[in-house]
């Protein structure tokens, strides 16, 4: 009888100190994803939703030949396996609209964090939102420089931004007077020390033209035409006749997907000449602005992505192939990076172990990934906790491609850095 | 100087032709709203519409675009007909804020019917007649075959769409219908039919822009916007149901939208670089509605309107 009390005393314990003992570990941990899934960057929108969903494909099940860390464990096992649910919500492009996803995710499917939102705008008042309710949010694709110099406790970004992507581009426009890209000879300065650039003017391409406008002060070159326009107008033709009024030896482009179409068929139509067209990356790296076909031949696009990497990166090569038989084409920028910035995320809440916002932040501030697990062609992750970019990935890098045409098909090289090159490059640009 | 009179040449050709393309969005909905007193706020996915007809059935028959416009017309009339018949004759019971609603409802039912069906990404022609081509006359002076196809059409629509109404019987019966509804039904006009009318020729007129803009404009589902802001500025600027005023306007706010060039070419000739941070081009749609305000202070009922 008193055995029988004891153990029953005992199951009543254990019953009780049940809960307490297991961990609390959630069976999924959602993730707020908020892209432009419709309206004028929907193709983009595609792309970043699909990279995402192969990130969490790979961190949610343990796959073979693909060599990342995450691949190798099904869910966080930090977490006790817990599997990742991405929530996708649509921002349309409307950094309000944006604002009000964040506040439903973080209030009513209780979110762990957010990842998002491509539009700088847009990920400007998300952040803002995430930073008030004290919610992790990693940002991998918005490149306005100015959103790591606010100095939030909640920011995180992996990707490397305008300010570095264009001076690339410079680096490249001195490069060719120099004679330094490959199967081009010196080309004199003066051919190309005019330059004009037309951005659109939200809080990503007005920022592009800000930093075009300093570098080319600092590099010497002559910013004669330096226009913002609006991505969602009927009609681009006052833009593009003074642009070329000015004369440029280089346009410089900052556009979305539907007026990076209606640029390339203005500047077609109105027979533009210049000697090289440049577009930073968006618009001008989507499927839609390809099929332009023989219309983009030798234009140069910078990005963090490009199919041709994966030459010199195998890891690259093999998500490249998953993706592949996901969406039908290539990882690009966009893809390529929403990918990077969720596996961002799953590196954070491994190291973590928590889904509590303070300890996925004392993650993220000490988090280091190495180059090699990534599939963009970084030297790692690693995020400035001090300085005046409090939350940018301090390992990041760019590309400049240009697209050449192979055949019948449409490909894009390598052109800067110059040792990465993977073909000559096209100079001068053929005009219209 | 030199320059700066070739700009203004330029600038004046490319905002006439954008101008009339313009107009030419406008022409249904000024239609529809003299003939019924309502906005429609689904004019820009009927332009969408016709975008995507022309768009799918070129390919399907294997015809040039261009030859697919009566078709895109056909469709578009059906349109207006069907929304007139199975929704707005309903609206029209009610006050006049359920008639915007209504409009809008429509509006955001075909966007995303559209949405559905088609997909959100932009798709543009690759092949056509007027696909990629435009010519140069003059010093650097450019038309672009689909502005300049637009325009013409524009035109001629106006054109027909004046003598309609003008000089034709049914023409004065719409006006009738317009002036006042009952006094018409009084005199034996059947005002259903004329309002049916209306909607079809808005909606016809709107598709065939529409079938027409695609060989140069991406089309998406969201393209309409783009469009029909500009066209209710239009509407409202020459005058609610005006096509005169339609026509005026339009051709205006073209002409005001290809103003930066010829301040940019100013700018060089006094080589006023700092001005230039100014960014105009970022203003012109800017511009296009504080011109509208001026004339709702000083004329509300617009350039050419007569209806109060």
């Amino acid at each position: 009888m008193r055995k029988v009390a004891i153990f029953a005393a005992i199951a009543v314990l254990a019953v009780c100190l049940m809960p307490a003992m297991a961990p609390a570990a959630p069976k999924e941990i959602k993730i707020g994803v908020i892209y432009p899934l419709t309206g004028p960057a929907a193709a983009a929108g595609r792309e970043l939703r699909a990279g995402a969903e192969l990130a969490a494909k790979i961190a949610n099940s343990a796959m073979d030949g693909i060599d990342m860390t995450m691949a190798k464990n099904a869910g966080i096992k930090s977490l006790g396996g817990a599997k990742l649910k991405l929530i996708f919500k649509d921002h349309q492009g409307n950094p309000q609209l944006g604002a009000d996803l964040a506040k439903k995710l973080i209030l009513d499917e209780k979110v762990v964090g957010i990842l998002g939102c491509y539009y700088s705008s847009v990920t400007k008042t998300v952040s803002a939102v995430c930073e008030r309710y004290g919610v992790p949010m990693i940002n991998g694709t918005s490149t306005s420089p100015t959103l790591t110099k606010r100095g939030f406790k909640w920011f995180w970004r992996t990707t490397p931004h305008d300010k570095w992507f264009t001076k690339d581009l410079f680096e490249l426009l001195v490069g060719l007077t120099k004679g330094k890209v490959k199967g081009v000879k010196a080309v004199p300065k003066a051919e190309i020390q005019k330059l004009a650039a037309a951005c659109e003017k939200t809080e990503w391409g007005s920022n592009v033209s800000i930093e075009i406008k300093n570098f080319a002060k600092e590099y010497g070159f002559d910013l004669v035409a330096n226009i913002l326009y609006a991505a969602k107008s009927p009609d681009l033709s006052s833009e593009v006749q003074s642009m070329i009024a000015a004369k440029p030896g280089a346009m410089l482009f900052a556009s979305y997907t539907s007026d990076a179409l209606l640029m390339i068929k203005t500047l077609k139509s109105m027979k533009a000449k210049p000697k090289l067209i440049w577009g930073q990356d968006a618009g001008f790296d989507k499927p839609e602005f390809i099929a332009l076909g023989d219309d983009i031949d030798g234009i140069l696009t910078r990005s963090v992505f490009l199919p041709s990497v994966v030459k010199i990166k195998p890891l690259a090569g093999q998500v490249n192939k998953l993706y592949v038989k996901k969406m039908g084409h290539d990882l690009d920028g966009a893809s390529a990076r929403a990918f990077t910035g969720l596996q961002a995320w799953v590196y954070v809440l491994e190291k973590a172990g928590s889904t509590k916002p303070k300890a996925i932040q004392a993650a993220a501030n000490t988090i280091s990934i190495p180059g090699k697990q990534l599939v963009v062609p970084w030297f790692g992750i690693k995020f400035a906790t001090k300085g005046d970019e409090i939350g940018q990935n301090v390992l990041g890098s760019g590309l400049i491609g240009q697209y050449q045409k192979k055949g019948d098909k449409m490909t894009l090289q390598v052109v800067y850095p110059f040792d990465m090159a993977t073909d000559d490059m096209i100079f001068p640009f053929k005009g219209y | 100087m030199e320059d700066l009179g070739i700009q203004v040449l330029k600038s004046v050709v490319s905002g006439l032709l954008m101008g009339l393309v313009f107009a030419l969005v406008a022409l249904g909905l000024t239609v529809i709203f003299g003939v019924m007193d309502i906005v429609n706020f689904a004019h820009g996915e009927f332009l969408m519409i016709g975008m995507y007809t022309t768009l799918l059935t070129s390919p399907l028959l294997g015809i040039d675009p261009v030859l697919t416009l009566p078709l895109a017309g056909l469709v578009g009339a059906a349109l207006g007909v069907l929304s007139y018949y199975g929704l707005i004759r309903f609206l029209l019971r009610g006050p006049m804020i359920a008639q915007l609603f209504g409009t809008f409802g429509l509006m955001l039912f075909l966007r995303n019917l559209a949405l559905l069906t088609m997909g959100s990404e932009p798709r543009i022609l690759h092949k056509g007649w007027l696909v990629g081509k435009s010519f140069i006359v003059g010093p650097g002076v450019v038309l672009e075959s689909t502005k300049l196809a637009a325009a013409v059409l524009s035109i001629v629509s106006f054109a027909l769409v004046w003598w309609l109404i003008n000089r034709t019987k049914v023409g004065r019966a719409l006006t009738a219908t317009s002036l006042d509804a009952e006094g018409a039904r009084y005199m034996g006009i059947s005002t259903q039919k004329m309002n049916a009318l209306a909607w079809a020729v808005g909606g016809a007129s709107v598709a065939i822009a529409g079938g027409l803009l695609v060989n140069f404009w991406p089309v998406e589902p969201g393209v309409g916007l783009l469009f029909t802001m500009i066209a209710f500025a239009t509407v409202a600027l020459g005058g609610f149901g005006s096509v005169r005023g339609a026509f005026v306007a339009g051709v205006l706010i073209g002409l005001i939208v290809n103003i930066p060039p010829i301040w940019d070419a100013m700018l060089r000739m006094i080589d006023a670089a700092g001005l230039a941070d100014l960014q105009i081009h970022s203003f012109k749609y800017t511009m296009v509605y504080a011109i509208y305000f001026l004339i709702m202070v000083i004329k509300p009922q617009g350039l050419f309107g007569w209806k109060q």
